[in-house]
């Protein structure tokens, strides 16, 4: 049986996991009758959200042309924070399926998972959705793609992943355009990991492409990167009911259950080959994806002198678990003045960050408090090595360094014209270099800004969007680290720096910044019987001071009508909320105060 | 009024067995304990307008239930009388606005309470009233009854002061009030003033001229309170929407201090955080709040305090007025020794006299958070926000204006 071997890209919310419910419908994977919205979003949070995070893949068949073709597709997220999804779910693919919404137009990530997936060689169809919608401009988005993406209007297949129309035209479209897999090039067996999961029952869950040979239940399989032996005991497909199966042969898609006990134990991107008759090469990899953006998590209730054990464990045991299920974000344990014990935990993006909090919170039960963002830094010491950062506390004495370099990224804006103007000033206010400009289609155009990672992670992409009325799109990437003029900002309260709250930035902002962070602290920090000083430094120089005045009344006025109760509570109320302050020497800092450093807002 | 000599440590009283949940095994429990009540208090919750600062149990527009009101709390007033220990020291018919009810329906009222003989002889009977309530009759009704106290709700004599509160009434209406009430009888007479009035206006002169106002008008007794923005309150929603601005603490501190200042030179004895008396004419019955003593409420929202149990009355209007006996409990809440410790510092502290050693010793040996309170003690008299006079710690001046930043410690 022919296969044909897929994902689905879009930019987030054109429509991809609608479209694989229809799809899997279309050919009868699942009844009508079991039909219900977003079938391969299985997260709690994703079915929320409405927003895919993890790919997943299944298997179904089509007869076309008077054969049956085996379908292995994989359903990809949009959102620029988890490209590395994507990029991953390419490796096993000879197609992608590029869906546009007919209303929007392309958008960034269509341009970004479009060159991602042409960068693979693979083969594109391009799909215009959503025509049922009153708004469809199915013909304009059509010329978009073939003047953006160079793929001909001609070739675009109009559908509406909610009514079914045009999905048997892609089904057919699917088994006729994209290439058969490539034949096995040798005779050892080598598979792709491109996905893995875990589950509490069986352990880890592999998701494969096999390109040459065969794996079967009970074969000794080798991780040829990490060297590690295992024995199959388990091998399916998903359709997307899991179905075990006793073989996964050359082409095909599938998952292997090998008592596997911890995610770290399985890289994605590594080959698997036959312990008993190994491959001698590796099939080309794929590279783990990198932590860009770093903030601490800390319990919430533990105050820093009565932390209490059970607060931090309890919160050590929710992200060992979360770990478990996603292996692209990091931790190491941290210890702040301030803060008591936490985790310094590393994610792909912003959303990643807020994603895995809200799991660890609501799958973990535990609570937490989230110092504000920052970026990874290079740091090049007078000795001619590199260190890299992931907080501003870590940084070395000044006097040992050299440079300090930060991440660039080259960062696509697809926004209207009438936006243009806004949208440079935006980028020139947070160091952006103009690189170029391209026409999408009458009245929208793409910019391109060479821009530093740490002006965009915390509310650029607000911004964007309030700037283009929620229009405009953007994606980035990574380029490279560059030295420049940056400094440590250190908040000192009353004359103890407090390294929870320092940060690094631009020299030429240093001052604003760290007047905003002043202000911001001051409005934070409640009234005290002594004056506090607050102030911000680089290195012993005091840039910005503002002070926090002294209490001069805190007294209930009335407490008579013999309401004690009453009065006693609100008193008792006052007391439990200074357990949620952090002391920095006699001042008690709230929490909140950590985590308002990045944002940039007046 | 002479200061009680008695002493209210409740310590020597016995406890009560088990958590009550009706007022009648509160009553019961306090005749087999054989307690003494020092106390009543009797909540008429009707006003003519609601003000917007006001976080009391009170009704507007809902007049017509007056005179029922009365006849309800005349019921439930024999029903306590019936279990009475013996006569209290003090009576407070409070609310809302008591001189709001039709005179009549005053006159029954205070009749009857007086019938029930809750208060023992020469006891204190007060009586809260807006200026513009009292009138010659009223004021006589008042004093016939044996009142012979009056709280009247001054808040200010400036007409900015008093519409940024949502008082309607003409500030000459106090004076005249004061003469009616001395005509009747009644020379011990309280006036209620507010600072930090957000008026838009000067605070500091403006308060000032209040402050000389009302010494000009020889009351016996004043109450002035910083403005609170109470939770729940319309003017607790202004302040947060920002249509309100708070007078600034610093400001409010030299409110505070220029109260001290002026009533002191006028011959005013501060006793109290917020109260100042002539010579000994103190509030007895807010002492009896102040000094944890037993007290008794009669109607809705009215709350109570038997040997460590504290509770409320339900404070509703509907349910009251179509039960009878004594009112529904709506909380109770029974403290432990530690809980009493601290509710025992927390009240002592409020009074200028402050808390006898003995006390003091009690609450911070106690296993629980008697540590923590000694403690505290040692970091504030450090800080100069408390001080030992001889065998009494009290709050200092400074301490007065942070009372809850050195409360807070000790609870
Ligand atoms: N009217 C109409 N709505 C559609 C169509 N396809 C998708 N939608 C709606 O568009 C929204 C986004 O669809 P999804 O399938 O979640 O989009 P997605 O591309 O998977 O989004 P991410 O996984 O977050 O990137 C949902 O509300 C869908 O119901 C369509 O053809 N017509
Ligand atoms: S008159 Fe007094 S009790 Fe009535 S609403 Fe106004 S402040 Fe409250
Ligand atoms: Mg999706």
């Amino acid at each position: 049986m022919p296969i044909r071997n897929f994902s689905i890209i879009a930019h987030i919310d054109h429509g991809k996991s609608t479209l694989a419910d229809r799809l899997l419908q279309a050919t009868r994977a699942v009844s009508d009758r079991e039909a219900r919205e977003q079938l391969l979003d299985s997260m709690d949070l994703e079915r929320e959200r409405g927003i895919t995070i993890k790919a997943s893949a299944v298997t179904v068949s089509h007869h076309c042309d008077g054969q049956d073709y085996q379908l292995n597709f994989i359903d990809t997220p949009g959102h620029v924070d988890f490209t590395y999804e994507v990029s991953r779910a390419l490796t096993a693919c000879e197609g992608a399926v590029l869906v546009v919404d007919s209303t929007q137009g392309v958008e960034a990530q269509t341009v970004a998972n479009a060159y991602l997936a042409i960068g693979s060689d693979l083969d594109l169809i391009p799909v215009v959705n959503k025509i049922d919608l009153p708004a469809a401009d199915p013909d304009r988005v059509a010329m978009e793609i073939e003047s953006v993406l160079g793929l001909p209007a001609e070739d675009c297949i109009y559908c509406s992943a909610k009514t079914g129309q045009g999905i048997a035209e892609l089904l057919d479209a699917i088994c006729r355009m994209l290439p058969d897999p490539r034949p096995a090039t040798i005779n050892e067996t080598r598979a792709l990991i491109f996905d893995s999961h875990y589950d509490e029952y069986r352990g880890v869950i592999v998701y494969v492409r096999v390109f040459d040979g065969a794996l079967k239940i009970g074969d000794r399989i080798r991780m040829m990167g990490t060297g590690t032996t295992w024995t199959i005991t388990e091998l399916g497909i998903n359709t997307p009911q899991p179905q075990k199966v006793t073989q996964i042969g050359t082409s095909e898609v599938g998952y292997l259950v090998a008592s596997i006990k911890t995610l770290e134990d399985v890289r994605v991107g590594d080959t698997i080959t036959l312990d008993k008759y190994p491959a001698s090469e590796a099939l080309p990899g794929y590279e783990e994806p990198q932590q860009m953006v770093f903030c601490d998590f800390y319990p919430a209730t533990a105050a820093a002198e009565s932390s209490k054990k059970s607060d931090f464990e309890a919160l050590r045991e929710a992200i060992e678990k979360l770990r478990l299920n996603d292996a692209s974000f990091t931790y190491e344990v941290q210890h702040s003045e301030a803060l008591g014990f936490g985790f310094r935990c590393g994610f792909l993006g912003l959303l990643h960050m807020e994603i895995v909090q809200e799991r660890l919170e609501r799958e973990g039960g535990v609570e937490i408090v989230q110092t504000a963002p920052t970026v990874t830094y290079q740091v090049l010491t007078i000795d001619d090595e590199v260190v890299e950062i992931h907080n501003p506390a870590d940084l070395p004495d000044p006097a040992q360094i050299k440079e300090i370099r930060e991440p660039l990224v080259k960062i696509e804006i697809i926004c209207p014209d009438d936006n243009i103007g806004d949208m440079m000033s935006l980028c020139d206010s947070r160091r952006g270099v103009f690189q170029s400009q391209q026409f999408i289609s009458e009245g929208r155009q793409m910019l391109v800004f060479e821009i530093p990672l740490a002006e965009i992670i915390y509310d650029f992409y607000d911004k964007l969007k309030s700037i283009t009325r929620g229009y405009g799109t953007m994606d980035y990437e990574i380029t490279e680290f560059r030295a420049d003029s940056l400094a440590k900002v250190s908040i000192l309260v009353n004359g103890a720096p407090v390294e929870a709250l320092s940060l690094i930035c631009h020299r030429e902002n240093a001052e604003k910044r760290g007047r905003s962070m002043l202000l911001k602290l001051r409005k934070q920090i409640d009234r005290h019987q002594f004056e506090i000083a607050l102030q911000a430094a680089i290195g012993g120089k005091i840039i910005a001071r503002e002070t926090v005045k002294a209490v001069r009344k805190n007294v209930t006025a009335k407490c008579y009508g013999g309401d004690i109760t009453r009065k006693r509570k609100l008193l008792e109320k006052q007391k439990a909320g200074k357990k949620r302050m952090k002391s920095v020497g006699s001042v008690q800092i709230p929490q909140e105060a950590f985590l308002s450093i990045l944002d940039q807002s007046e | 009024m002479a200061m009680p000599q008695f002493d209210h440590s409740t310590a020597s009283l016995p406890q009560l067995a088990e958590t009550p949940s009706t007022a009648e095994s509160i009553l019961r429990g306090l005749q087999d304990a054989g307690t003494c009540i020092q106390g009543a208090y009797v909540h008429v919750p009707f006003c003519m307008h609601r003000c917007h600062y006001c976080d009391f149990f009170t009704v507007a527009g809902r007049d017509q239930w007056r005179s029922a009101y009365v006849t309800r709390l005349l019921d439930e007033a024999t029903v306590v009388a019936q279990h009475w220990p013996g006569p209290a020291d003090t009576l407070f018919v409070g609310g809302g606005t008591p001189t709001w009810l039709e005179p009549p329906d005053l006159a029954r009222l205070l009749e009857g309470l007086a019938a029930c003989s809750l208060l023992g002889k020469g006891g204190e009977w007060t009586v809260e009233a807006n200026p513009e309530t009292v009138t010659e009759e009223v004021a006589g009704i008042l004093a016939g009854a044996g009142v012979n106290r009056v709280s009247l709700g001054a808040q200010s004599f400036r007409t900015e002061a008093l519409k940024a509160l949502e008082r309607w009434h003409d500030p000459d209406s106090v004076p005249r009030a004061l003469a009616f009430l001395r005509d009747a009888g009644i020379q011990d007479c309280s006036l209620d003033l507010i600072f930090a009035v957000p008026d838009g206006g000067d605070a500091v002169s403006g308060w000032t001229s209040d402050l000389k106002r009302a010494v000009s008008l020889a009351p016996t007794h004043l109450s002035c309170y910083g403005l609170t923005y109470e939770p729940g309150t319309p003017l607790r929603r202004r302040l947060e929407s920002g249509a309100v601005t708070q007078v600034d603490q610093d400001i409010e501190a030299v409110l505070y201090a220029t109260t001290q200042s002026v009533l002191a030179d006028h011959g005013y004895t501060q006793y109290e955080i917020s109260n100042w008396a002539q010579g000994d004419q103190v509030c007895d019955h807010n002492l009896n709040y102040w000094r944890n003593a037993n007290w008794w409420p009669l109607g809705p929202s009215g709350s109570g305090h038997v040997n460590g149990t504290r509770w409320r009355n339900r404070p509703r209007l509907g349910p009251y007025l179509e039960g009878q006996g004594l009112s529904e409990i709506d909380t109770v809440e029974v403290l432990d020794a530690d809980g009493r410790a601290g509710e025992v510092l927390m009240l002592g502290l409020r009074c200028t006299r402050g808390i006898e050693r003995q006390k003091v010793i009690a609450a911070t040996s106690l296993p629980m958070r008697g540590q923590q309170r000694a403690a505290a003690i040692e970091r504030h008299l450090e800080s100069g926000l408390l001080v030992w006079d001889d065998d009494l710690l009290r709050l200092t001046q400074a301490g007065m204006l942070l009372g809850d930043t050195v409360l807070v410690d000790l609870l």
